[in-house]
């Protein structure tokens, strides 16, 4: 994959060729499109939610063996204390007894990754290979922070106001 | 007769005896939680597996969950319809290999598509096996219109899932 990466790095675009003679017409080669230089992103934020708070510990040392491979900054990778519980409070029995009530509870746990200083491509192929390693009962959400250069217009102070 | 207790010693005595003989609990049904709980029998011979053997209030601690998904989270979509789905594959299941399947119906969610491990005793010849696999898991995924795949493991003899006799 870091091969991958190097070759998408460091890809040159094809040179149009040109004869010295003025005569004959200069070769030209099939119009190629100009590559756009790779997205930059500052901050990679991802949360994720589960059920169980093993399997969320085990896929956060995953998700950060990965970003180490792969040259990655890590960020602060931390997770609250305690989770969300949903609690409902319902009667027990089917006709009367109001004393008599069962509680249910639907705990959802929390954890944040933080990555930064990505290239388009690395965080790309990085989301990719989290993503598909997701495993059942966890949801991933990710927030991208991305650079840009200031567009033209605004790069030069108005005459008027 | 609370009175004659007071009076005369001796009958609150040989009540006493009486009751002690019979050492049980009642209580009203309303009171009391019965949810996954097996009642001991006399004769002590009741076989349950390991997750029968653990009552609800230990999931998390010494029980792992049987449907892993993502509906019941925080935000999480169509929660009811997951439930009913999964009530439906745990009676296809049962019901397409019948008196065969020894432990509970896991079920695990993975993008769009289920898993269903479970464990299965050898009493068929794996060509009827690998026959039920196929036609499981084609009926299944076009019910639940996603691919389906069933990752089973066969148990030689059914006491080799019993974890304690009650």
């Amino acid at each position: 994959m870091l091969q991958a990466l190097k070759s998408l790095r460091w890809a040159q675009p094809l040179r149009a060729l040109s004869t010295s003679t003025a005569g004959t017409q200069p070769i030209v080669s099939p119009k190629t499109p100009a590559p756009e230089p790779d997205k930059l992103y500052s901050k990679l934020e991802i949360e994720l939610r589960g059920i169980d708070p093993a399997v969320l510990k085990s896929y956060t040392w995953f998700a950060t063996t990965a970003a180490d491979h792969l040259g990655i900054e890590k960020g602060k990778c931390w997770s609250p204390r305690k989770a969300h519980h949903e609690r409902m409070t319902l009667l027990k029995s089917v006709h009367i007894y109001k004393k008599h009530r069962v509680q249910y509870e639907v705990r959802t746990h929390f954890r944040y990754m933080n990555f930064h200083k990505l290239t388009g491509s690395t965080l790309d192929t990085f989301l990719e290979y989290i993503e598909r390693n997701l495993p059942e009962g966890v949801a991933l959400q990710a927030s991208k922070t991305e650079l840009q250069q200031i567009p033209e217009h605004l790069r030069q102070p108005p005459e008027q106001v | 007769m609370n009175f004659l207790k007071k009076l005369v010693p001796q009958v609150a005595l040989a009540e006493a005896q009486l009751l002690s003989r019979s050492s049980i609990h009642t209580s009203a049904v309303c009171c009391r939680v019965q949810s996954g709980r097996y009642r001991i029998t006399t004769k002590r011979n009741r076989p349950l597996t390991y997750e029968m053997a653990n009552p609800p209030h230990f999931i998390g601690h010494r029980k792992s969950w049987n449907s892993w998904n993502t509906s019941t989270l925080e935000d999480g979509l169509r929660p009811s319809q997951t439930a009913i789905e999964d009530v439906f594959i745990r009676k296809f299941m049962t019901g397409t290999w019948h008196a065969l399947v020894c432990s509970e119906v896991i079920i695990k969610r993975q993008h769009n598509t289920i898993r269903i491990a479970a464990l299965i005793r050898q009493a068929i010849t794996p060509r009827k096996m690998y026959f039920l696999i196929g036609y499981t898991e084609e009926l299944l995924s076009y019910w639940m219109q996603c691919p389906v795949t069933l990752e089973l493991q066969t148990v030689g003899d059914k006491n080799d899932v019993i974890f304690k006799y009650i």
